[in-house]
């Protein structure tokens, strides 16, 4: 036995000879060295420390993706050596529990390389000030003292300078999800600190979801409109409409459910521009629709459902607003009603099949049998995803499958579906203080605008950024915005139009970014700070989209470097600007230094006040500490709205129904004022979008729709860079295999895409599964410019729309460009050999 | 990384291997895999879960979910693949190991590589029809699957099936498997089993330790 040890721990891949060595081997000496003669008889990596020679912590996830899995890290001294996941066994229950009631909360690909993003060399170690321009990404190290004394000078300048509204709050639900350090802008460690400090604006619009937030608001006055993920079991049809829960896996077992619900004879249609992997897992009927038409498309199912007499009409007189004539409150007599809408009543045009197939690209006959379908299979699931309200008018897809939703009457019944946002189990989510310093702004703007604000300040009207309205003299008080913080976000390369931010940037006196990995939008910065990670500090996470569970997140290991927690940093720094005691009412002076005991008391305080009382837990902390993980027993499956069908419990809207006819929108006059800016129809309508397949005129420059869904390899940016999930995939386009002929694109050939607003270079995927005319290339590629400002890493946010909808969704799917073979090289980022390997196991038949 | 080799180590088991020659070895039983091809959604959280495991650098892979796609728009279809070792019956790669590195496991009969004998020939490699083992230029040795005895030996199952968010991975007595009476989440209510899918290597060269739920389309005739 003479091996040679690696000199360098830890590393990614730790050897687990040097491992041993350095760590001391007791136990293991009977393994080493093997006897001369012996024939083989070690296994492939001796000496080897198994699992149970190594110290077990029950731990999880913790990005920003829609679901929250269990992590345990198996660890060696200081040293995570490698991570499972749930075995069913951590909670008191037998190892290998795995019932329909208590499934197993087992992490995804994501969550299983974490180990290569904790040790990765992107890692963010040390305070780092910028000494180049702007962008050019160089730095020099600092101490934090150094750090954190100028970033608060230059605070204290920009306010008294600028006034309350000159730094942007752009935290995100990056990396830092948990009760205790969390990233968001209105539950988040920043806005309170920014809050208190008396200097910020916020960013009010949701990327991800802000379409289907204001459709469940506005509907159902909730976006509590969720059931928990074991619900879909019960399902007899659903419709995924552009959902792919194959990638974006969408709650503790979401997908899971589905694959029973169709061994119970569930059938399953997907409603998409491709033909993902959960139509293909599920066996989905494919409809393919051009991006941007689904409010048309079901519109004509609505239309199919009225002239057939197919709809519950018990169900829309008890529970509907606006739904028809005679759902129309006697105020609004004379309004438009939606049956009417359809009907063609108002504008001539009845909603037929025929007149959305022109729209969509589906068969009129396609239409009519996915809508007879839906009005007679009992229980159905319309899962109304979000992808298709990342949109111009997004919002009216959202209202549009609401209304459809409920004129079937598979709302608040098992089986059925009101999603939607699809927010479901209701968490006790903060373990912080959280008190009148909580969300405290100054201006508040659509977080896609922030751009368009800074370049044409002060030139700008209140609705071109979705001014929030206020009750006071900040009132319309246009944000003079001369700084950014990032804290658990990478915005500035996941927001819209980056060749617009990058002329923004340029123009701010403070860009302040805080994370634990150097991202793209960090080389823009002014100032890294080095966060530790969740396996650094102590948290409890919670489920973010659907399941019932806490875990426990322990520090598993010390922080790297010199790295130290968002909560540590920012109340360091609120000490600094004189707030510290109010911003962190349990720290002393020195919890930048000793932050252990005071994070112990936040938590068990919350876990003894809240969850306790407040959720019928049995458990202490302490015995919640040792087993790692709290899984719920629900009463029965947490169906949303089961109390407003069942007991007949107002609906939280101002007229206590569905509102399909929306009481707020029909009542607003000058929509100026209000957040939205531009004018939002009373009920859901088809409108055509900004840049669609259907506009003749930009089609002839641009004739392609390109989307950009979620990648399943990376959760938005996040991972990017890590080498086991480069190799499952690569960045690049897809497109149909029809259009590739067309213009001698083959897979693997590099090619741009382009648009006015940007140019990005990316290897092509040809295939069948994706619609002719669409494009697909997934968000979240780190950026990497060329001289030229041509995006080698193929982002597709050079090509996006900074113009929201309305109602502030976010247009990242609406978007018109052209593709062609190019001589430009590709930068994938990662080394070309660990991604080419992708290509030999995929796509061949 | 290289490693250094105990060459007069490595010189007794050559002329053992020469000596001795290949017996094949009958297992007491055969472990192996169970993948449902239609349910599986890709996700590779087993492949993850396995580089991990193996601290492995990019390059090998000990498990590959291929992905298999087909058809002719809007008429597509789409299934998954998910291979490692195979631990045959008759093994390619074992009779082609010059050190007798490569055994086969009497208890379970897992196939596994003893790291301190491969001297990295890659002759393994070549001769395994379904591309299991894999050269890590980290190490300069052959790796691969070794259906993670150390959590088999300790009564648990490997990481790829622990991880496997769909429960369509899954390991077991392959006869067991074969006849379908080994109780699994992996095989649905109305799957049925399949030796060979379209596209694989035919399983007469070596009697892999693996059954499939195929996709229609993935049926050999």
């Amino acid at each position: 036995m003479t091996r040679v040890a690696d000199p360098v721990l830890p590393g990614l891949n730790v050897s687990r000879r040097t491992l041993l060595k350095t760590a001391g081997a007791a136990g293991m000496a009977g393994l080493v060295p093997v006897a001369r003669s012996k024939p083989a008889a070690a296994f492939a990596y001796e000496p080897y420390p198994t699992d149970d020679e190594l110290e077990t912590v029950v731990t999880s996830c913790a990005h920003n993706c829609g679901s929250r899995h269990m992590l345990v890290a198996h660890k060696k001294g200081d040293v995570i050596v490698r991570l499972s996941t749930d075995h069913g066994g951590y909670d008191g229950n037998p190892w290998g529990t795995d019932t329909e009631e208590l499934p197993q909360l087992r992490a995804c690909l994501r969550g299983r390389s974490y180990r290569a993003r904790l040790y990765s060399p992107e890692r963010l170690l040390y305070p780092m000030i910028r000494v180049g321009e702007r962008g050019e990404g160089r730095f020099k190290r600092a101490s934090w003292d150094e750090v954190l004394s100028q970033i608060a000078e230059k605070m204290v300048y920009l306010r008294n300078t600028y006034g309350p509204t000159a730094l942007l709050d752009q935290s995100y639900a990056g990396a830092s999800f948990g009760v205790l350090h969390k990233s968001d802008q209105i539950a988040g460690l920043l806005g309170r600190f920014l809050g208190m400090f008396g200097c910020r604006t916020s960013s009010w619009s949701v990327p991800s979801y802000q379409g289907t937030t204001f459709s469940s608001r506005i509907t159902f006055g909730t976006i509590e409109d969720g059931n928990e993920d074991d619900a879909f079991a019960h399902s007899k049809l659903i419709i995924m409409w552009g959902w792919n829960p194959a990638y974006t896996f969408h709650g503790g077992n979401t997908f899971y459910y589905m694959r029973l619900a169709r061994q119970r004879g569930c059938r399953f249609v997907l409603v998409d521009p491709q033909y993902t992997d959960s139509a293909a897992a599920y066996d989905a009927w494919w409809i393919p629709i051009r991006p941007n038409t689904d409010a048309a498309m079901l519109a004509a199912m609505a239309h199919y459902i009225f002239v057939n007499d197919l709809q519950d009409q018990e169900f829309i007189d008890r529970f509907c607003q606006g739904m028809d004539a005679g759902t129309m409150p006697a105020w609004a007599q004379g309004q438009e009603n939606f049956k009417d809408y359809i009907l063609g009543k108002y504008d001539g045009q009845p909603k037929t099949p025929e007149w959305a197939s022109g729209i969509c690209g589906v068969s009129a006959e396609d239409i009519r049998k996915l809508a007879h379908l839906y009005a007679t299979t009992k229980p159905a699931a319309l899962k109304a995803s979000w992808a298709p309200g990342r949109n111009a008018y997004g919002e009216q897809y959202n209202r549009m499958a609401a209304t459809l939703q409920a004129m079937t009457g598979n709302i608040g019944k098992l089986g059925g579906c009101a999603e939607g946002v699809g927010k479901a189990w209701h968490a006790e989510a903060i373990a912080y203080p959280y008190d009148q310093f909580a969300n405290i702004w100054f201006a508040s703007i659509k977080s896609d605008r922030w751009a368009h604000c800074v370049l044409n300040y002060p030139n700008v009207r209140r609705e071109e950024i979705g001014l929030w309205p206020r009750q006071d003299q900040f009132d319309g008080l246009i944000p003079n915005i001369r700084g950014i913080v990032w804290q658990g976000s990478d915005w500035f390369n996941q927001l819209t139009n980056i060749n617009k931010e990058i002329r923004a940037v340029r123009k701010l006196d403070l860009v302040v970014c805080m994370d634990s990995t150097i991202t793209p939008s960090g080389l823009w910065a002014d100032y890294l700070l080095p966060v530790a990670t969740h396996f650094e500090r102590h948290d409890v996470a919670l489920p973010w989209y659907k399941g019932h569970y806490y875990i426990h997140r322990p520090k598993v290991i010390e922080p790297l470097g010199e790295s130290k927690t968002d909560f540590q940093i920012l109340t360091e720094l609120a000490w600094r600007l004189g707030f510290g005691p109010a911003y962190n009412p349990r720290a002393s002076r020195d919890y930048f230094r000793f932050n252990d005991a005071v994070d112990e008391a936040y938590l068990r305080s919350w876990w003894e006040t809240r969850v306790v009382p407040h959720q019928g837990v049995d458990i202490s902390w302490e015995e919640f500490k040792r087993r790692g993980v709290y899984k719920f027993k629900l009463p029965r499956i947490h169906v949303a709205f089961r109390d407003q069908i069942e007991k007949g419990v107002p609906f939280p809207t101002p007229s206590g129904k569905i509102e399909i006819f929306s009481t707020v929108l029909a009542q607003t006059r000058d929509w100026t004022r209000t957040q939205y800016g531009y004018p939002i129809p009373a009920i859901p309508k088809w409108i055509e979008p900004f840049e669609w397949l259907g506009d003749r005129e930009k089609t002839r420059k641009y004739p392609f729709h390109l989307i950009s869904p979620h990648p399943r390899w990376r959760t938005h940016s996040i991972f990017n860079n890590i080498p086991w999930l480069r190799e499952t995939y690569e960045q690049e386009v897809t497109i149909n295999a029809s259009d590739a002929a067309r213009l001698g694109i083959r897979t693997g050939d590099i090619v741009e895409v382009w648009n006015d607003r940007g140019r990005v270079v990316v290897p092509a995927y040809v295939t069948e599964r994706c619609m002719p005319g669409v494009l697909v290339l997934f968000e979240g590629a780190w950026m990497d410019l060329d001289e030229n400002g041509v995006d080698r890493a193929g982002n597709p946010d050079f090509l996006t729309l900074d113009e929201p909808s309305p109602a502030g969704a976010f247009a990242y799917n609406t978007v018109l460009a052209n593709i062609r073979k190019t001589q430009l090289d590709h930068r994938p980022v990662w080394d070309k050999l660990a991604t080419a390997r992708s290509y030999l196991f995929r796509r061949d038949l | 990384m290289a490693v250094v080799r105990d060459k007069a180590k490595l010189k007794e088991a050559i002329l053992r291997v020469k000596r001795e020659g290949y017996k094949p070895v009958v297992p007491e039983m055969q472990l192996g895999f169970i993948h449902n091809n239609v349910d599986c959604i890709g996700c590779r959280a087993c492949e993850i879960a396995c580089k991990d495991k193996n601290g492995l650098p990019p390059g090998p892979r000990f498990r590959r979910v291929q992905y298999i796609e087909g058809g002719t728009f809007p008429e597509v279809y789409a299934y998954k693949v998910n291979m490692s070792c195979n631990h045959c019956a008759e093994p390619a790669c074992l009779p082609a190991c010059p050190t007798g590195a490569i055994f086969k496991r009497r208890k379970d009969g897992i196939v596994d590589i003893d790291s301190t004998l491969c001297i990295g020939c890659r002759r393994c490699e070549a001769a395994c029809p379904f591309g299991a083992p894999q050269y890590d230029p980290e190490t300069e040795t052959v790796k691969k699957c070794n259906m993670c005895v150390d959590e088999i030996d300790a009564g648990r199952k490997p990481y790829c099936v622990m991880a496997c968010m769909m429960r369509v991975l899954d390991i077991g007595p392959i006869d067991q498997l074969r006849e379908g009476t080994y109780e699994t989440k992996a095989r649905g209510p109305h799957d049925r089993v399949v030796r060979q899918v379209k596209g694989m290597a035919d399983p007469e060269l070596t009697n892999p330790s693996i059954v499939f739920v195929p996709h229609s389309k993935g049926v050999v005739e």
